[in-house]
């Protein structure tokens, strides 16, 4: 008996000392301590930009597909990916081109779970900055990081949920109007640019310096007719001249044989951005930080692997009339080609359909604006892509003018990028349409052109493939994953 | 002082032996045999002087050579699923015993868990295979040995890829992402699935699958979705064995699609406008190129002994498959070594189990292919355009760069190097000491090693798109893992009167650690090191995700008590309590308890049935249990955690970039099974029809599922909660027939039927406040979990015709001129489900003197299948750069927007699965063998159902059925041969 209980009094002690069931962590970090820690602050400002770099899977502003560059591109004129009569491509992106997108469309649930990890991510790193009491200007650069992507939602879904601290309930979440984000926006950038470092390049390569800040705070204004109803051109030329206080100049665009397409106008989309022009662009380097996808994407199998070495997609193409608009003359028409080319391929400039039964499988001129800049391979290359560039603001000067009625004092703004690539300045004073198509001229691919037909009433207009369209289509559906989970979001009117 | 008491012990047992061999001299000798009632021999049998402990064991023809002293009056004779016998054997000296098998399913000794049970006292639904009712042939995996064999265990072979190991489910999808694949427990080491690799098929005794919550309780928070519980052979005392088994099967392919020749596709390609510089002008069967027969072989050797006091058995297996596409193999070899020792005067009883395998795989691809079709290399066979040569002129690999990520599939076949393997290893120790009468106190103690490899490398050479743009691409990948557990238990027995009482007290702990790493590299400037030296790759060309490694673990303690009470045979009772904890909860639902309760009554032994002829044996059961599940989460699960996501670009530089990986649930916590069961087992005609019937309904609460959360607030969509039901319910009927039983003929026939109602209940509720609307989740090729429907139900659009320009059409369901492919999309209808509803076996035996047969026919129906390979197959699009199906041609589909029931199919099937002939040589007159059987198996021989596909057979047991090609299954004609020597 005594053994008995000898036996038991151990093992009871056994089990007292055997009933953890604690969690170890060996391979991860625990949030709580990370962000807590001074280099975790830098980190988290460093990840809202991991956020901006294009990758698989529908992610970043733009370098890869189905992501924001597509829902924005692809409605537009300027480029679509057609369904190919030997059976490739979704038909994903010709139903944005002929606006045909319904709330359940993959691009359009996307971006909106792209934008808002995004502002998760924004508003981690303001939380975390502020506990960490960082320095003022990289807290200012995260608000003007959530400002930029809550400029992005409303630009595509009007209103949105709005929240700034990422500990909050649903109840507590509300769906607010687009000009009340609108109001958010410019509240905040007013705010926080002016904290923002003035520093070029170098540390500030790929961030949001202050120039960087007034860029996006101008193309705020530019649209804020369209997204609250007012017009607000004098403040945004006002944000533009900010923006020449940092002292930009267009990049050269002369002929020159060892830039890419023969002109040194094309190094503005290649590896590096060029630091006389460029506001803000996306470091990118193919399979580690993001990819450009815009060269290998476009072209035919043989002809990317004779000029490249790797294997094409044979997706974008973009439709002949658009194509036409440009100047014989103009540089910037050499980033399209068709016809003959190497590797033996033959592009037509016609498209015969986008969908059934499809395209040919060499119709289409393709575009080579960002001709593939190594390291590169069948993934994409590593061309940055500019967001905001003086070009863009030059022009956004001479629209704000011609808006004010000013077309003469818009001129000077226009020739100067019609000058730059090849042409003779305009004969006349700048209408309206001028500006519309010298920015399609000069900013085609680079992500633009849907906020610019908006803006210029042209979104509806029947074109191309795609008919007439009703006004609802300027805003997307909010997609019905969202509205699925969480029952107080309204769907955009034309959407229920 | 110890070295003087073993020098006593020695010497002791010295002059023991000495007085035993003087005491030989007044013995006498008595030859026997023992054999069945149809005058089969019964190998080993234990033959006891009765009153000792002396005796023997019958040799494989059933004979026994025992010396026993003057004094002996009578011997004791038994085996399992035998009578006991008793023989008083006066002055003779040969014995003729027949032993009779009193009620063939009820009197067998049934493993459950932590020990044993009689089967007559069983109260909860179990069902136990022996060893000679084991699917017979070339198996390599004891999976295939059980299928068809017991009701509710549905085992699931997709495909015969060489190594690839069937799938299970015990009573239906018990969870969706908490792991459905029932507890595995060899000798008392409890494991995933894996462990069935370290059993060499030949060595298996018996295997018992608990199948309902009150006997899956005892195993608490691993026990919910069923426990297969494999115990193999041991040596008896007194005995020496050599046995060896080998198996030698050809395989061949039973079925694959037809598609066009290279004529027939130039005519369609001419109809369909495909320019004529898409065709190449040679005639492939790419089919044919990639296969060959194939070749499976299992050898086994297997030797044993023992004493009065010590027993062991040691066994070497190797299973060696040569697959049918080329390039693919599959090599285990299993050795073991079991060892039972007693001591302190036969109180302490020692067992050891050591058992290790070295497996090795040669895998042909899994996935490869282009952007548009992606699938294993055989179904890539498919896709190629017969007219593409194999080679260029020049003896180079064919691509075709105008086609998209062209692959070659002869090339890839060729020059990919897919090598995996692991070696694996446990062992066990248990120590059973009778510490008073009756009461027993157990150690146990079980670790388990696991150690995995692979190895990739996709060369330039193979004409793989990725391969060529990165020059060639090398990864080796290691995997360990070990399990720990250890259990310390009190057992008590005790008889008086009409009571019989049994009770277990037991605390476990579990630890497993998980670690391994991962290294790639790009960029060889030669194929010759293939993935043996990563470092002569491209060290500049490293990128994210190229090298990693991890390692998490977790551990599980419990607490348990069990309580068997049986009242006259006629009245019994169990009752367990299980308490876990388990580290992988969140920390507010560390701890559960898993309570079960079952009673069960032997109406036949009740007096007012003694009179009745019918029945023999009736006896009902009701239980009633609540397991758990955690084992299928990964650890730290339960809190918000950061880790790095690639490179980001800040301050001028690459950084690593840090995310948080998931959302925080705190309250994470145990998915919780309950199950109620209603059984009867029965014996009528005199024994000659027995069966079960079993009635269960099992809910599955606080379901582990990915819910959907609103986007914003949560950075991602979904958060791994409990929240949600799941119902399984069903019928499980099974009957065994001696049909005839005379002098040298039997005939059984047997079988079982179970259907299966499968419904997810609810998948929203809330979760932290806040409300979670989870609904239409994809669950495979247009298949969801729907509330209130099965798992995997199909919600599809209906297809309408073609139209005339070869574009399908749908019915617009709601009638608004559009057609909305969205998961919820009111276009959409509900179109069944990839869940089976019912699934039947057909096991019929037959032996006439020394020849014996048997047959399996199983099957399982109800349910539809989505045959994406066909979809893939069939658009007339797609004929410029690939091959199209034979049934593509009438269908007449150029393209299409939609995915449609056109593709749905129904995927009943019956499959002629096994068929076994043997037979025994007379070996009474050889001087050193003692049993010699040969067989013949044919497996996989016919498959009747209506599926379009390669086989039936699809989707591993998760209920989301879509065919994207799989590995053929094989039809295998196999040769066996078992010897045991003298």
């Amino acid at each position: 008996m005594k053994k008995i209980s000898i036996l038991l009094v151990s093992a009871f002690l056994l089990f007292q000392s055997c009933t953890k069931v604690d969690e170890n962590i060996y391979d991860k970090y625990a949030a709580t301590d990370f962000y807590s820690s001074p280099t975790g602050s830098d980190v988290a400002l460093a990840g809202v930009y991991a956020q901006v770099a294009g990758n698989w899977g529908g992610v970043g502003y733009a370098g890869a597909d189905n992501g924001w560059y597509d829902l924005n591109c692809m409605s537009s004129d300027e480029q679509v990916v057609p369904h190919r009569n030997t059976g490739d491509w979704q038909l994903d992106f010709a139903q944005l081109y002929k606006h045909e997108w319904l709330p359940t469309h993959s691009i359009v649930g996307n971006t909106w779970n792209w934008l808002y990890k995004s502002i998760f991510t924004a508003n981690l790193a303001v939380e975390q900055l502020t506990n960490a009491n960082a320095e003022p200007s990289k807290i200012a650069e995260a608000k003007v990081l959530r400002a930029f992507f809550y400029y992005l939602l409303i630009d595509d879904y009007g209103s949105v949920p709005f929240y700034t601290e990422n500990n909050i309930t649903i109840e507590n979440l509300p769906q607010k109007s687009r000009k009340e984000v609108f109001d958010f926006v410019v509240r905040e950038l007013t705010e926080n640019v002016v904290k923002l470092s003035a520093t070029k390049g170098g540390q500030y390569y790929g961030r949001f310096n202050k120039w960087a800040g007034y860029a996006l705070l101008a193309k705020v204004y530019l649209n804020a007719e369209v997204f609250s109803g007012t017009p607000m051109w004098n403040e945004c030329l006002a944000a533009c001249n900010k923006v020449s206080e940092g002292g930009f100049s267009l990049h050269p665009g002369a002929a020159n044989a060892s830039s890419p397409l023969g002109y040194q106008y094309f190094e503005l989309f290649g590896d590096v951005s060029p630091a006389d022009e460029t506001i803000l662009s996306i470091y990118t380097r193919v399979d580690i930080v993001g990819r450009n996808i815009y060269g290998v994407r476009n072209l035919l199998g043989p002809h990317a692997n004779a000029l490249f070495g790797v294997s094409g997609w044979n997706g974008t193409v973009t439709h002949r009339n658009y194509i036409e608009k440009f100047d014989n003359n103009d540089i910037r028409k050499k980033q399209f080609v068709w016809g003959q080319q190497p590797g033996g391929v033959n592009y037509s400039l016609d498209i015969a359909s986008l969908d059934n039964p499809g395209a040919d499988r060499e119709a289409g001129a393709r575009n080579m604006k960002f001709y593939m800049a190594a390291p590169l391979n069948g993934g994409g290359a590593s061309n940055d892509f500019p967001i905001y560039r003086y070009a863009d603001i030059l022009l956004m000067k001479a629209e704000c003018n011609v808006r004010l009625g000013n077309a003469a004092a818009a001129k000077p703004f226009i020739d100067q990028v019609r000058i730059r690539a090849g042409l003779a300045g305009l004969a006349a004073s700048p209408t309206l349409d001028d500006v519309y198509n010298e920015r399609g001229f000069e900013l085609t691919f680079e992500g633009h052109r849907r906020q610019d037909m908006i803006r210029f009433d042209k979104f509806l207009l029947a074109h191309d493939f795609t008919p007439a369209t009703a006004a609802f289509r300027k805003i997307y559906p909010i997609p019905t994953f969202a509205l699925n989970a969480n029952k107080n979001l309204k769907q955009n009117p034309g959407y229920q | 002082m110890k070295l003087k008491r073993m020098l006593r012990a020695m010497l002791l047992s010295m002059l023991f032996l000495a007085a035993f061999q003087q005491m030989m001299a007044q013995n006498r000798t008595i030859r026997g045999s023992v054999s069945d009632e149809k005058n089969n021999p019964v190998a080993g049998a234990s033959i006891t002087i009765k009153g000792s402990s002396a005796g023997t064991a019958a040799d494989s023809s059933g004979n026994f050579l025992l010396i026993v002293p003057a004094s002996a009056k009578a011997l004791a004779i038994s085996s399992v699923g035998y009578n006991n016998q008793e023989i008083n054997i006066g002055s003779k000296t040969t014995l003729s015993i027949v032993l009779i098998p009193p009620s063939q399913a009820l009197t067998d000794v049934v493993v459950v868990g932590y020990g044993t049970a009689r089967k007559k006292d069983l109260t909860g639904a179990v069902s136990t295979i022996s060893n000679k009712d084991l699917n017979p042939g070339p198996v390599t995996s004891p999976l295939q040995q059980i299928a068809g064999k017991a009701a509710g265990v549905n085992v699931i072979q997709v495909g015969s890829e060489p190594g690839s190991a069937p799938g299970v489910r015990i009573r239906g999808i018990t969870s969706l992402v908490g792991g459905s694949d029932p507890l595995v427990v060899v000798d008392g080491v409890q494991g995933n699935m894996d462990l069935f690799r370290q059993v060499p098929p030949t060595e298996i005794e018996s295997v018992d699958v608990l199948k309902d919550a009150s006997a899956t309780a005892i195993y608490g928070s691993r026990g919910a979705p069923g426990v297969i519980i494999v115990t193999t052979k041991k040596n008896r005392a007194g005995r020496s064995t050599v046995e060896f088994n080998t198996t030698a099967s050809v395989d061949m392919i039973r079925k694959k699609l037809d598609v066009l020749n290279a004529e027939e596709w130039w005519q369609q390609a001419q109809k369909y406008n495909v320019p004529a510089s898409e065709n190449h002008a040679s005639n492939t069967d790419m089919f044919d190129i990639l296969t060959l027969d194939g070749f499976t072989q299992n050898h086994a050797i297997a030797f044993g002994g023992g004493a009065e006091k010590f027993n062991y058995r040691a066994s070497v297996a190797a299973i060696l498959q040569k697959g049918i596409v080329i390039n693919s193999n599959f090599k285990n070899y299993i050795g073991r070594i079991q060892a039972t020792q007693k001591a302190l005067d036969d109180k302490l009883t020692l067992t050891m189990n050591l058992n290790s395998n070295i497996s090795n795989t040669i895998g042909s691809p899994a996935s490869v292919g282009r952007a548009a079709f992606t699938s294993n290399l055989i179904s890539n066979a498919y896709v190629a355009r017969p007219t593409d040569p194999v080679f260029n002129a020049d003896g180079t690999y064919f691509t075709d760069p105008n086609v998209f990520q062209y692959i070659n599939p002869y090339a890839v076949s060729q020059e990919v190097s897919n090598e995996s393997g692991a070696n694996n290893l446990f062992g066990s120790l248990r120590a059973d000491v009778d510490v008073l009468k009756g009461l027993t106190a157990s150690w146990f103690g079980s670790w388990r090693k696991t150690n995995a490899y692979a190895g990739y490398y996709l060369p330039a050479i193979s004409t793989v798109s990725t391969a060529i743009d990165n020059k060639g691409i090398a990864n080796i990948s290691n995997n360990r893992a070990e399990e720990r557990l250890m259990d310390i238990s009190l057992n008590y027995k005790k008889t008086f009167r009409h009571h019989r009482i049994e009770a277990l007290a037991l605390y476990e702990y579990q630890t497993q650690v998980y670690q391994g790493n991962f290294a790639q590299a790009k960029g060889f400037i030669n194929d010759i090191t293939t993935f043996n030296a990563l470092q002569n790759g491209d060290l500049s060309k490293v990128t994210p995700g190229d090298v990693s490694s991890y390692k998490n673990d977790r551990n599980l303690v419990s607490f348990l008590g069990r309580i068997n009470y049986s009242f006259s045979d006629r009245y019994l009772v169990t009752a367990s309590l299980r308490r876990d904890g388990a580290s992988v909860l969140g920390v507010n639902n560390k701890w559960g308890n898993f309570p079960s309760a079952s009673v069960a009554w032997r109406l036949s032994q009740e007096s007012f049935m003694e009179h009745q002829k019918i029945f023999s044996d009736l006896k009902l059961r009701v239980g009633y249990g609540v397991t758990g599940n955690q084992q299928g989460l990964y650890p730290q699960n339960s809190t918000q955690l950061v880790g790095s996501a690639g490179v980001t670009y800040f301050g001028g530089s690459q950084i690593t970039n840090f995310i948080i990986t998931q959302n925080a649930n705190s309250d994470l916590k145990w998915e919780t099974r309950k199950q109620a069961n209603i059984g009867l087992d029965f014996a009528i005609m005199n024994n000659s029809l027995s069966g079960s019937v079993d009635v269960f309904k099992a809910t599955t609460s606080n379901l582990l599922f990915n819910y959907s959360v609103p986007q914003p607030p949560y950075p991602y969509g979904s958060i791994l909660a409990n929240v949600g039901r799941l119902l399984n319910e069903g019928v499980e009927l099974s009957l065994n027939y001696r049909a005839i039983k005379g002098k040298d003929i039997t005939l059984t026939l047997s079988g079982n039927v179970s259907f299966l109602r499968n419904r997810v209940l609810e998948l929203s509720g809330s979760i932290n406040g806040v409300p979670l609307n989870t609904d239409y989740v994809g669950w495979g090729s247009n298949s969801y979990l729907i509330k209130g429907m099965a798992i995997g139900t199909f919600n599809v659009l209906q297809h309408q015709g073609i139209n005339g320009v070869g574009e399908q059409t749908v019915v617009d369901k709601n009638k608004d001129g559009v057609i909305d492919q969205g998961n919820q999309s009111p276009d959409r209808y509900i179109a069944g489900s990839s869940v089976p509803k019912y699934t039947y076996a057909f096991t019929p035996y037959f032996s006439y003197k020394n020849f014996d047969a048997s047959m399996l026919w199983r099957g399982s129906g109800g349910n539809k299948l989505y045959n994406d390979l066909r979809s893939n197959l069939s658009r007339f699009e797609n004929l410029g750069k690939s091959n199209v199906l034979t049934s593509a041609i009438p269908l007449g589909l150029f393209t299409t927007k939609y995915g449609s029931d056109l593709w749905l199919e129904n995927g009943a099937f019956l499959r002629f699965d096994n068929l076994n002939i043997g037979y025994r040589f007379n070996t009474k007159n050889s001087k050193y063998i003692e049993a010699l059987r040969v067989s013949l198996t044919g497996n996989n021989l016919a498959v009747i159902t209506r599926y379009t596909g390669i086989d039936p057979e699809l989707g591993g047991g998760y209920g989301s059925a879509g065919d994207n090609g799989i590995y053929p299954r094989t039809r295998s004609i196999a040769a066996g041969l078992n010897v045991i020597f003298k």
